[in-house]
């Protein structure tokens, strides 16, 4: 089909003959210079300029449209410019009777219409002529007929259209065909080859293992998404594209769209049998990954698809979920392994990370979970838990004091660096032991999960060792402002009995002046 | 004049002789000592610049394959790839500036913080980070000892 | 220092005879014996500034040619070596922060002079070129500033030189040479750095020491102008040792004060125009951000060139507003010859009173500059309106403290220029008139005055047309 349609381009550009580039073949003139009934015209001046502006090739396509009169009137043409798209996807548009006849206003009813602004055209908001035209089917040429039947240069429209899927009183009502409709290419190693030979094949196979695909090929439930439910339907764009409603940062908003709404997500329950929440999406919002996703634009920081898998998607069990944290956080991961609590959270059936960190609303974690009062995690869980153990108890205060300390001497030292800087004394020793010290807090909380006192030292030591430094620093640098006070306190002394000497200088002068001048 | 009066007077102007030089020379020194300090030369001028490793950093990285040094402000990973050859790539990590480390068995770097990779051009292969570590110039001398020079753009 | 050498030379022992022999110093000695200086009817204090202003040059060269030991000019050396300086250095923080203080103390003090030069009508006849050498010793050491402010390759100094060039293009017809030639460029660069690092350490200082030279000579020559009024020279003092001594004294207390200054506050008092905290290096392609201010002595012409809208009179705003700062120095440059009592040596109140208003139309300029009252914090940027009625207040209430101690102390009589730098100020800022509307009537109601004072034959400062 693609090789037709390029077949087709080059043909047609190799017969272009070189016309003058302002004056336009008569079919498409005519169209362009089309008015309304109160003799305005229906182009505005910036569509002439973009028309005025395409190349010969496009020119050709359309005007041979406009000729066969499937471009067929003065509206569409506007509609069609008014896109603002590459010439090249107009080549495609020029090509396609299907788009040609649905996006003439004139010709199709509302309901038909394709538009670029279906609201305001009355027409199906699904039939978006803006976003048909940036999908990644239609660019990669696959048009309508991929899915609908057909093909794009029929005159007429076809018996055949949408026989391939189930009869229409059916296809609203029972939504299970589609999986398999879209697999019929997207499973088809051999087909995607010749697209995209990276995207994976195996979506179908997922789907089924899915809580979604459970729902809805098992059940038949109309409420479980598929598909188009995320990728959507004229408007499927790669994940890649910032626009596309499975780019990351698109991703909570789009599984927001049923799992934040309460209605739809009534009477569904967890595996342990309570109503299925629908915070989750706030949750992760305010979360440190959704922050870092969302407002840093930190591409790399999981969305909801990073822990439950995309067409996979489930909730993690609690035998996994500590591994999908691990695929980030790995040096933590291997601590926790080898630690005593790995064994207890076992017997427990606790998830890992999960059960101190939580799951959906994962803030950064702070010092103030660490501690041996019941007012921190540590010493509320092993009060409840793990009540006859000292050591535990020694350990975890060992923790919280030694970061605290880090933490509350990196703050007095740097509210004194400001100061410093500003009497002009060189800090440049004492950011760097800050720079240590930062990175000795931050290796010593991961060494947290090891809970072990003697590795948790370890990764303490130089923090301690650059926060002494850093202090000593900052004594030398006030020492070396008192030393320039003293300095100049010095040389002014000097500089004073030399003013004074010279002014008892000049007395002397005037009085033994006068002096001689007496006899 | 009489007598009298020319003992006090040249007392006075003893001292104030006294008082004119205590202050001439305490003032030429207190101007002198900075001026002088600062003209004499000292032990590494210049800013910034190529860095030799220490004998014991030399000694380390033969040891332990990479060691982690300063170079101004910044910090260094250098280490020793399977051919063993010298590299050096900034230490900080691009995605959070957690300091990477060298995994000589898998011949990537590696930044534990959230589990990045980066080869051995400091390019990423997996995990958050947006952006490859730069690259510093790191050569060996024929007495053995390693010079470390900054990326020839330095980041702003 | 009391030692008498007149009768060394003639004994012709000594260093001092050796040199008299061969160069005749005898009669320079027995001139530097006799000159004398004029003691002032209210006070000396006037007399010294063009000293201090000398010992702050003195200053300037010492420190500057100590940080040129460790400056090196360049895209990837400039920063550097300053930031070097002040960080590394034993006292190099001392030297730069020393340099930059002297600096802008050089200028307050030269600014002074000037105006006490100016309001004791000490540029009458025959002294003109001492006001004419003056003059350029200014707009050379406003060059000095200006080149200066670029050395360290700084965010802030880039911006600064990059506005502050950019209103050389309004010069009319050679405006555009003059931009390329100064930045080396269309744009600021590096070539600009090096232009500028030329000018600051070569051609300025040999055009700035020989015409300090001439300035000195000719006051020597001619003597320091008496108080006007005295055609012989009243009561005097000896200039050596007498003046000479005195001029140490406050010599030594200008080092004190320059000294503490640079220790305790050695990025300067954190006034925009008045501070030199290094910063971020310069990024030509960094875009500018707000709060980019001149150094505090062109601040006048930065507020000016604001004041004036895209077109004025035919012209484009910003040329209009260079023609006007032009227009105005030179007038500044010929008071010896506009000022016709004065060369007749009569008292000349008009231009005394022109002096007072002048500080007056530039202080309000400055503290506009400044943003002064405006509200502009954090993010938000200063209301203009609020700006102008709050510089208003300020420049009112000095103008009538000042003009009520002239009434009283100095028992002057003559405020028409300030009343109507008054009056504009208060129509701009009371009324919210527009600068330059409030300008123009305030000129109209000027000329307005002094003709009703020539008619009433009262005195009127002669201007020759």
């Amino acid at each position: 089909m693609i090789g037709l349609l390029l077949a087709a381009l080059f043909a047609q550009t190799a017969a272009a003959a070189p016309a003058p580039a302002a004056a336009l073949p008569k079919p498409l003139a005519a169209l362009a210079d089309g008015k309304h009934k109160d003799g305005t015209p229906i182009l505005t001046q910036k569509q002439r300029d973009t028309l005025a502006a395409l190349p010969e090739r496009t020119i050709k396509l359309l005007s041979d449209a406009a000729d066969s009169m499937i471009l067929g009137s003065p509206e569409e043409l506007a509609a069609l410019l008014s896109l603002d798209v590459q010439p090249q996807v107009l080549d495609l548009i020029a090509t396609d009777n299907c788009v040609l006849c649905h996006a003439d206003p004139m010709n199709q009813k509302p309901k038909a219409l394709f538009s670029p602004d279906p609201k305001a055209a009355g027409s199906n908001p699904l039939l978006n002529l803006r976003e048909l035209v940036s999908d990644v089917h239609f660019r990669a040429g696959l048009s309508c007929a991929g899915c609908h039947g057909g093909k794009p240069s029929d005159d007429v429209m076809p018996k055949e259209i949408a026989t391939r899927w189930p009869a229409e009183e059916v296809r609203h009502t029972d939504r299970s065909w589609i999986p398999e409709f879209c697999a019929r290419c997207h499973s088809d190693t051999q087909f995607m080859r010749g697209f995209n030979p990276t995207l994976p094949t195996d979506q179908l196979a997922k789907y089924k293992t899915s809580k979604h695909g459970e729902l809805l090929l098992e059940k038949h439930d109309n409420n479980a998404a598929q598909c188009v439910s995320c990728h959507s339907v004229h408007g499927i764009r790669s994940a890649k594209s910032r626009n596309s409603t499975v780019h990351p940062q698109k991703v909570p908003e789009t599984c927001g769209k049923c799992h934040a709404d309460p209605e739809h997500m009534k009477g569904y329950l967890t595996s342990a049998g309570a109503p299925l929440p629908t915070d989750q999406v706030e949750k992760y919002k305010k979360s440190v990954h959704g922050q870092a996703l969302l407002v840093k634009g930190d591409l790399g920081a999981p969305s909801c698809t990073g822990c439950h898998g995309s067409h996979a998607a489930q909730p993690p069990e609690v035998a996994s979920v500590s591994q999908v944290c691990r695929r980030c956080h790995a040096q933590n991961g291997m601590l926790f392994d080898s630690s005593r609590h790995k064994k207890a959270f076992e017997e427990h059936k606790w998830p890992e990370c999960g059960q101190c960190h939580g799951h959906h609303d994962i803030q950064k974690p702070t010092v103030s979970l660490i501690g041996n009062t019941t007012d921190t995690l540590c010493g509320k869980c092993h009060a409840e838990n793990s009540k006859d153990n000292p050591k535990c108890n020694e350990t975890a205060k060992h923790f919280r004091t030694t970061l605290d300390e880090m933490i509350a001497g990196r703050e007095e030292v740097s509210g004194e660096v400001e100061h410093l800087a500003e009497m002009g004394l060189d800090i440049e020793p004492v950011t760097r032991s800050l720079s240590d010290l930062d990175e000795a807090v931050t290796q010593s909380k991961a060494k947290v999960h090891s809970f072990s006192m003697s590795t948790f030292d370890a990764a303490a030591k130089p923090g301690t060792e650059a926060l002494q430094k850093s202090r000593q620093e900052i004594g030398e640098a006030h020492n070396e402002f008192q030393f320039r006070r003293r300095g100049l306190v010095g040389a002014i002394v000097f500089m004073m009995l030399l003013v004074a000497g010279i002014g008892l200088k000049l007395r002397e002068l005037e009085r033994s002046r006068k002096d001689s001048d007496k006899p | 004049m009489p007598t009298n009066d020319t003992e006090p007077v040249r007392t006075r102007r003893s001292l104030l002789d006294l008082l004119l030089g205590v202050g001439f020379i305490g003032f030429a020194a207190s101007a002198l000592y900075p001026v002088l300090r600062y003209l004499k030369p000292m032990a590494s001028a210049g800013p910034g610049g190529p860095l030799k490793l220490t004998a014991d950093e030399v000694g380390k990285l033969a040891k332990e394959h990479s060691i982690i040094t300063r170079l101004g402000t910044g910090r260094v990973l250098v280490f020793e790839d399977a051919q063993q050859n010298l590299r050096a790539l900034d230490a900080r990590c691009t995605h959070e500036g957690c300091t990477v480390q060298y995994v000589p068995g898998d011949s990537v770097i590696w930044c534990a913080c959230h589990n990045g990779r980066y080869d051995l051009d400091g390019r990423v292969l997996a995990g958050p980070p947006p952006r490859p570590l730069a690259l510093y110039g790191c050569t060996r001398d024929p007495d053995g000892s390693v010079t470390i020079q900054p990326p020839k753009k330095g980041e702003s | 220092m009391s030692v008498d050498t007149s009768n060394i030379a003639k004994e012709g022992g000594g260093v001092f005879g050796w040199l008299d022999r061969r160069y005749g110093l005898t009669p320079l000695v027995e001139f530097m014996k006799h000159k004398e200086v004029p003691v002032g009817v209210h006070s000396m204090f006037w007399y010294y500034l063009g000293g201090a202003t000398l010992f702050f040059f003195m200053m300037q060269v010492c420190t500057g040619s100590l940080l040129l030991l460790f400056y090196q000019a360049g895209e990837s050396t400039s920063y550097e070596s300053i930031r070097f300086i002040t960080t590394k250095v034993p006292f190099g923080w001392l030297v730069r922060s020393m340099h930059c203080w002297s600096a802008h103390l050089m200028i307050i003090s030269l600014v002074t002079h000037m105006f006490s030069t100016m309001m004791l009508k000490a540029y009458r006849p025959p002294r003109e070129m001492t006001w004419v050498t003056g003059f350029i010793l200014l707009s050379l050491a406003l060059g000095f500033g200006f080149s200066g402010y670029l050395l360290p390759w700084n965010e802030l100094a880039f911006f600064a030189t990059a506005v502050g060039t950019d209103s050389m293009k309004a010069v009319p017809g050679i405006g555009d040479f003059l931009l390329q030639v100064l930045r080396g460029g269309t744009d600021v660069s590096i070539n600009t750095l090096h232009r500028f690092f030329g000018l600051h350490v070569v051609i300025l200082p040999l055009v700035m020491v020989g015409l300090v030279t001439a300035h000195l000579l000719v006051i020597q020559r001619q003597g320091m102008a008496p108080p006007q009024g005295h055609k012989t020279a009243p009561k005097g003092m000896r200039f050596f040792p007498d003046f000479a001594l005195r001029d140490l004294q406050l010599w030594l207390m200008c080092l004190i004060v320059l000294a503490s200054l640079a220790v305790f506050l050695p990025y300067g008092p954190h006034i925009p125009g008045i501070e030199w905290e290094l910063g971020k290096k310069a990024n030509p392609l960094a875009p500018a951000y707000p709060g980019i201010k001149p150094e505090w002595y062109f601040l006048w012409i930065y507020q000016l060139l604001k004041e004036f809208p895209a077109h004025f009179l035919g012209m484009e705003g910003s040329q209009a507003a260079v023609l006007l700062v032009g227009l105005l120095m030179g007038a500044w440059a010929m008071m010896p010859w506009l000022d016709r009592r004065a060369q007749r040596d009569e008292a000349s109140p008009g231009f005394t009173d022109i002096g007072a208003a002048t500080l007056i139309f530039l202080g309000f300029l400055l503290f506009k500059a400044w943003d002064i009252g405006g509200g502009g914090i954090g993010d938000k940027l200063p209301d203009p309106v609020l700006t102008a009625r709050i510089c208003a207040f300020w420049w009112l209430g000095i103008a009538s403290v000042a003009t009520a101690l002239r009434a009283t102390v100095l028992h002057q009589r003559y405020f028409l220029f300030t009343a109507a730098t008054a009056l504009q100020i208060a129509l701009h800022g009371l009324l919210g008139m527009q600068y330059l509307a409030a300008g123009g009537i305030a000129l109209v109601a000027l000329v307005i005055g002094l003709l009703v004072l020539r008619s009433r034959g009262q005195a009127v400062p002669e201007v020759r047309s």
